[in-house]
């Protein structure tokens, strides 16, 4: 597999505010890369980016080896972009609009596309000015899966969606994958990176501060672990790996990062009664990272 | 009492407006004075005012192009007869556009939504924003009246300060009155688009009344149905009347109470002449960038064409009326605009000049659209698919020529055929060759406003305006005060000569034509390198 999305010290500025700060991202092809981070972090601006809408202060971006400016063009042929605003022209009608998109593309699944509209209980004859903000959003997201593109660049893409639809998205993104298809998914729902998402990168005050597997990064945060016991808790300190303690009563918590051996013979002899572990959920992992507010 | 979210409403109305209000005013006065001061000077005999009045203050045919010039020998009476029909259209346009800005532009953007979910209900924040016209219509009055007193300080000129205020309020009235048609046509029409279409279709009707009533003396009475008549009959420099003055406010607020009430019944979001939200595809146009682009301004470019035509068929249709049975000394008046050879050619000189400032009103239309498109977002669907920038933006700016050669031609056309049924000897390649002479200076406004867009596109749309109407403005200016010519050259019709009364220099038209390709290429190379306006 190849490198489908490779960024080199690429970095945006206006004036003195740094709205992305020398990011080097490597996206390989056929994955599916969940890209977090807060509000203002930087995500847009990297996919504006790629889609060549702005251009870079410094550094360079380059898409299945073609520079995202100067081969905009040719480029654009092999992705599919989303937003999470679904700015469409509001007296086309939603099949019209689907239409313009594949036309203007230049290929479209035709019966991939009827499926989809199925799928996503779109009705395609209303006007965009009729939809509501979920069914304008349906509207791109047909168009771009339909397209069979190279590359899906999804900023935010189910602001809108119900519950249901957000199962229908996954399930399109699964397919997509299957295809062989690459994603790039911009998200904040956290629940739905783990699901679809291979690798995560995380961005922070327009730096990305980590990047790798979702089970790496779970493993860096360690596991949680919630004792009761017979007797008093015995004193863990010193103890390695273990940190966070807290005690109230008979009950026990803590993180532990590495083996968890350790701990549990430091509370044997207090009797164990009932013992719960489990890895960090990203949202966890999302507090810890950014929870300080920064 | 209203509520601080209707005081805020209320606020931001007049804020945007303002900046507009203050150009219209200052322009107004500027001109207004001018007109002043330039007879002042030049006729300075009661004698010579006197010959004036006798050979040409009683024609129709002009009262009927221009505006009454029963008061010539008078500087006040021609000041008014100077400015009437462009400032007043002017005035018109430019409140019909602010009316529906405030009231159906921010719905179409969605920030109307939010500003009545504040502690407010539809109707009353109508009624806050509607209140903005009135203050912008009090502020042209106001500036116009200034600027034209200080004018008339001058002994020569010799007007009061209440001649002034009335002279400004003559104008402000027309303001007030087709904001509020403008507020109204917001509640009526889904689209800011179909709201201007409704409300320039009242002020043209309201433009040829005031014709009507000058055609003969037992049509008077229709002017008394038009606020381009209340302005005759306020009668700033003779015997000010205020009745037309109360009639054009109780008029006003009566049509800002309907507006008030449709908006209370109608649901945010939707014209009460809205069609129908679902219907089966039509795919015409939508198969290429240029394809979305004709099947998007389609509509607005032929009602353009539609005006430009039907003012043509006017002043053809009024060309015998002006041209037979004029005393020769009736030249000096057309003289003012620099008209000169035979009385036809003069008069169909100055009728294209008023076709030139319509047809460069295209391009400021066309460039506005072409930077909604890009604000609002929508661009990103086409530039994030494989479409070139500078693809993009030529084929708009492609569009939008060939619409202003489309307008100058069919103007051309119906002003000879309306011409040629009344006998008048006008031949149809001379007008066509009037018709095309207007369109290097349309093509300039083109050029300037695309730069203008490659380089601040959220205010591209209105400056363009702004530059075609202030080209109007300095043109009229530059006509009247032989020291102020100058200005002149700032003006985009700089180099239109008003053919067929005056010749048409080749080297003058291929220059402006080279300008205007040549500021076309500079904005396309520079939008194609800049940022994208985020939505």
């Amino acid at each position: 597999m190849g490198v489908a999305v490779r960024t080199e010290g690429l970095t945006k500025r206006y004036g003195s505010t740094v709205a992305l700060d020398h990011l080097d991202l490597e996206i390989e092809a056929g994955e599916v890369f969940g890209y977090l981070g807060p509000n203002g972090a930087g995500k847009s601006t990297t996919i504006a980016l790629l889609l060549g809408l702005i251009r870079p202060t410094s550094g360079s971006a380059a898409i299945f080896g073609l520079d995202v400016a100067r081969d905009a063009v040719a480029l654009h042929r092999r992705l599919a972009y989303v937003p999470s605003e679904s700015a469409l022209w509001p007296s086309l009608t939603g099949e019209e609009a689907m239409h313009l998109l594949a036309e203007l593309h230049g290929t479209v699944d035709e019966a991939y596309r009827d499926e989809l509209v199925e799928r996503f209980h779109l009705d395609p004859r209303k006007r965009i000015r009729a939809y509501s903000h979920g069914n304008r959003q349906k509207v791109l997201l047909v168009a771009a899966f339909a397209s069979r593109a190279d590359l899906l660049l999804l900023d935010e893409p189910t602001t809108g969606l119900d519950p249901l639809m957000e199962q229908v998205f996954r399930s399109c993104v699964h397919d997509a994958k299957a295809r062989g298809q690459t994603v790039l998914l911009s998200s904040h729902i956290l629940s739905e990176v783990e699901a679809v998402c291979d690798r995560v990168g995380m961005l922070r005050a327009a730096r990305l501060i980590e990047v790798g597997r979702l089970g790496d990064l779970q493993g860096i945060g360690g596991q949680r672990v919630r004792a009761e016991l017979h007797g008093a808790p015995p004193r863990l300190d010193g103890l390695a790996g273990v940190s966070d303690v807290t005690i109230s009563g008979n009950v026990m918590e803590c993180e532990v990062t590495g083996p968890i051996g350790p701990l549990l013979e430091a509370l044997a002899p207090a009797g164990i009664e009932h013992l719960v572990t489990r890895t960090p959920s990203l949202e966890e992992l999302f507090v810890a990272r950014y929870g300080d507010g920064a | 009492m209203p509520s601080p979210a209707e005081r805020a409403i209320a606020r931001r109305a007049t804020r945007q407006l303002l900046v507009g209000a203050v150009v219209v005013g200052l322009s107004f006065g500027a001109s207004a004075a001018a007109a002043a001061t330039t007879y002042a000077s030049t006729f300075t005999t009661a004698a010579s005012r006197a010959q004036i009045a006798a050979t040409t203050g009683a024609d129709r045919g002009l009262a009927v192009v221009l505006g009454p010039t029963r008061g010539i020998d008078t500087v006040g009476g021609y000041t008014v007869y100077k400015g009437f029909v462009f400032l007043t259209t002017i005035g018109a346009v430019w409140a019909v556009l602010a009316g529906t800005r405030l009231l159906r532009g921010e719905e179409d953007h969605g920030r109307w939504q939010l500003l009545v979910a504040g502690a407010t209900r539809p109707g009353r924040a109508t009624a806050a924003a509607a209140l903005a016209i009135g203050v912008v219509a009090v502020v042209v009055t106001v500036l116009t009246g200034l600027i034209v007193a200080v004018a008339g300080r001058s002994p020569d000129v010799g007007f009061s300060p209440g001649q002034s205020l009335a002279y400004g309020a003559s104008l402000g009235l027309v303001v007030l009155s087709f904001g509020a048609v403008g507020a109204v046509a917001s509640q009526l029409g889904g689209t800011r688009r179909t709201a201007n279409g409704l409300a320039t279709v009242v002020v043209a009707v309201a433009f040829v009344l005031r014709m009507l009533a000058d055609t003969a003396d037992g049509l008077r009475w229709l002017r008394w149905a038009t606020p381009f008549g209340w302005t005759l009959l306020v009668d700033p420099f003779g015997q000010p009347a205020w009745g037309p003055l109360l009639l054009a406010v109780v008029v006003s607020v009566a049509l800002g109470a309907l507006a008030v009430v449709l908006a209370g019944r109608r649901d945010v979001g939707r014209g009460l002449l809205a069609r129908h939200d679902d219907r089966p595809a039509r795919l015409g146009g939508l198969g290429s960038t240029i394809g979305l682009a004709t099947r998007l301004e389609g509509p607005t470019l032929l009602a353009w064409c539609a005006g430009i035509a039907a003012t043509g068929l006017l002043y053809g249709m009024v060309a015998n009326l002006v041209t037979s049975d004029l005393p020769e000394s009736m030249t000096s008046m057309l003289d003012r605009f620099g008209a000169r050879g035979t009385l036809v050619d003069q008069y169909f000189g100055v009728v294209f000049l008023l076709v030139a400032c319509v047809a460069a009103l295209i391009p400021a239309n066309q460039i506005g659209a072409a930077a909604d498109e890009e604000t609002s977002g929508r661009i990103v669907r086409i530039l994030a698919g494989p479409t070139a920038r500078a693809r993009w933006l030529g084929e708009r700016l492609a569009l939008a020529a060939v619409a202003t050669l489309v307008a100058a031609l069919l103007a051309a056309v119906c002003t000879w055929a309306a011409a040629a049924a009344q006998g008048v000897p006008i031949g149809l390649v001379t007008l066509l060759g009037a018709g095309l002479n207007v369109v290097p200076s349309a093509l300039l406004a083109l050029g300037v406003g695309a730069v203008l867009l490659a380089v601040a596109p959220r205010h591209a749309g209105g400056i363009t305006y702004v530059v075609v109407l202030l080209s109007v403005v300095l043109d009229l200016v530059a006509s009247m005060v032989s020291g102020w010519a100058w200005l002149d050259q700032l003006s985009i019709f700089h180099r239109l000569a008003l053919y067929p009364s005056e010749p048409v220099s080749v080297a003058s038209t291929v220059g402006v034509l080279v300008a205007a390709v040549a500021l076309a290429g500079v904005a396309v190379a520079a939008f194609a390198r800049r940022d994208l306006h985020p939505a």
